[in-house]
């Protein structure tokens, strides 16, 4: 059962965040994890800080996840750790700098930049890369970037993008349809992608189930992420 | 009048019309009535959802179940790999509450509910235990007097009704036999055809699994393969193409089931779409003289 302290958090964060907090949860005794959207990052930790004013910023982590980054912010309250969670897709490699707000997390997001090759905006330094790393080091080769890779093997993506985009999974071609009107039988047979109220109940099921994001399925493009 | 909730799958409507014209024939012969499911998806290919996410597969078997659900009645696949997941997803939905409970909470956003109302049958059970033999055997007018082999494929030995993982293979080989054909065994019909591992190895695939095959089923002296999986076709057609380039060269025709029906039924060849297939099949109808 959570504390009177842990209790508070958790519903300050509700009440700050709105929509914006996807899940917030007590993981262990004093210990508090918050996903978070990562356009909400710097308000909820600006509400939090104003809010409790001893808080202490213990650090930041960053992992590679393949398609995206997770951050993980890492904060004291009162005795309790409460770690705020978001990802950040890695097509577009930045990181909000929150340094201005916190200012221990100064070299932390100048080491994460430095190793995942990620670029900090609104870091106080003027230029902070080249912490750990020289200046010149290639952008394609840091040490903790991994490969822009999801879970599928090559040889899968493409059944696993026709299995989301249209609900079929062997796309049929013009000589085919030919030949069924030939034999009298309708172009096709009655796939979603064949009826509009179908296939709109069929991937709003999909993105339900939450098989899209684990394929990493970009939904406005109808692709996978990666190819 | 037997009547079914017919789930087509992705390969036989696309890529394989054939055999779809083929099972519509025979199912207007022998009285089996179908109802097309409107809006039915992949049901998924089980290799590629299941590697993403089991559980959100499940949730894609179910929306067509309850297709066929809202029609009230039992449904029927023509390929085994869509027997195998729909058959496994209803009874892992019938039997287990808390896979049910999540699939019917994403279901019910859309007004659907996984009820576990109905039987899913591959249509072998549904020639053997609904029309019956004799009465497919009464509508030969063509017997088929050729030699053949069978490939059952992998999925046709899952069972959920039995312990016997042989009834439907033994189904199957009962109904060619009625057709006038003469059934050879060639001592690897269990081996998988090795259209999945396509995916990891080509050459493995084609050279360990489908030659193997092949070259028994040669040896054996048969006029033709008899299968029942859509995929199972795809790899023993494309494959004997694919394999030339490794130097090793078959000519042999690969019907479905339910063509050889059609034909026993003395359904023209001609109306079959027979011309689709990629192993010489037209070669074999013009020596039936269909």
């Amino acid at each position: 059962m959570a504390s009177p302290i842990e209790s508070e958090i958790m519903n300050y964060l509700k009440s700050i965040l709105g929509a914006d907090l996807i899940e917030v949860y007590r993981q262990r005794e004093r210990r508090i994890f918050a996903n978070v959207k990562s356009e909400a990052v710097r308000r909820a930790i600006e509400a939090l800080k104003n809010k409790y004013g001893d808080m202490r910023f213990m650090t930041l982590s960053a992992v590679d996840a393949g398609l995206d980054i997770e951050y993980l912010y890492h904060f004291h309250i009162d005795g309790i750790v409460l770690t705020i969670r978001t990802i950040r897709p890695k097509e577009n490699p930045i990181l909000e700098s929150i340094a201005d707000l916190v200012p221990a997390a100064n070299f932390i997001e100048r080491e994460i930049s430095d190793l995942f090759g990620i670029r900090l905006v609104n870091h106080p330094e003027p230029e902070p890369a080249g912490l750990i790393l020289t200046k010149d080091w290639p952008e394609d080769k840091r040490p903790l970037k991994k490969p822009f890779e999801g879970v599928l093997p090559s040889k899968a993506r493409p059944v696993a993008e026709a299995l989301m985009a249209s609900g079929c999974v062997a796309p049929i071609s013009a000589f085919v349809q030919k030949k069924r009107e030939e034999a009298g039988l309708p172009k096709s047979a009655p796939f979603p992608f064949t009826d509009e109220k179908a296939l709109s109940e069929y991937h709003g099921i999909i993105k339900l189930s939450g098989m899209g994001e684990r394929a990493g399925f970009d939904w406005e493009k109808k692709k996978l992420r990666y190819k | 009048m037997v009547k079914y909730a017919f789930f087509l799958g992705c390969q036989i409507p696309m890529r394989l019309p054939n055999v779809e014209v083929a099972a519509r024939k025979v199912f207007e012969r022998l009285g089996v009535e179908t109802v097309e499911l409107l809006g039915y998806s992949c049901c998924p290919e089980p290799v590629v959802s299941r590697l993403i996410d089991e559980e959100a597969a499940l949730v894609i078997s179910a929306r067509n179940i309850t297709l066929a659900e809202d029609l009230g009645i039992n449904m029927m696949t023509l390929c085994n790999g869509c027997y195998e997941t729909l058959a496994e997803a209803n009874e892992i939905l019938k039997h287990d509450a808390e896979k049910r409970d999540k699939v019917n909470n994403i279901l019910k956003r859309y007004g659907r509910e996984y009820k576990g109302k109905i039987d899913i049958k591959h249509v072998i059970e549904v020639l053997y235990e609904d029309v019956g033999l004799g009465n497919i055997e009464k509508l030969v007018v063509k017997p088929q007097k050729i030699r053949v082999a069978l490939h059952y494929g992998c999925h046709l030995y899952r069972e959920y009704k039995s312990a016997d993982i042989m009834r439907k293979p033994k189904m199957m080989r009962e109904i060619v036999e009625r057709t006038g054909a003469q059934v050879i065994d060639y001592g690897l019909e269990r081996m998988c055809c090795g259209y999945p591992s396509m995916q990891a190895s080509e050459e493995f695939s084609l050279k360990e699994r489908l030659a193997r095959k092949l070259s028994r089923i040669n040896s054996a002296g048969v006029d033709a393969v008899v299968m029942a999986c859509p995929a199972c076709m795809i790899q023993f057609e494309l494959g004997q193409v694919m394999l030339r380039p490794y130097g090793i060269q078959f000519n042999i025709p690969c019907i479905n089931l339910m063509e050889l029906l059609a034909l026993s039924f003395g359904v023209p060849s001609k109306e079959l779409l027979i011309e689709l297939h990629r192993s010489p099949v037209q070669q074999l109808v013009k020596k039936l003289g269909v």
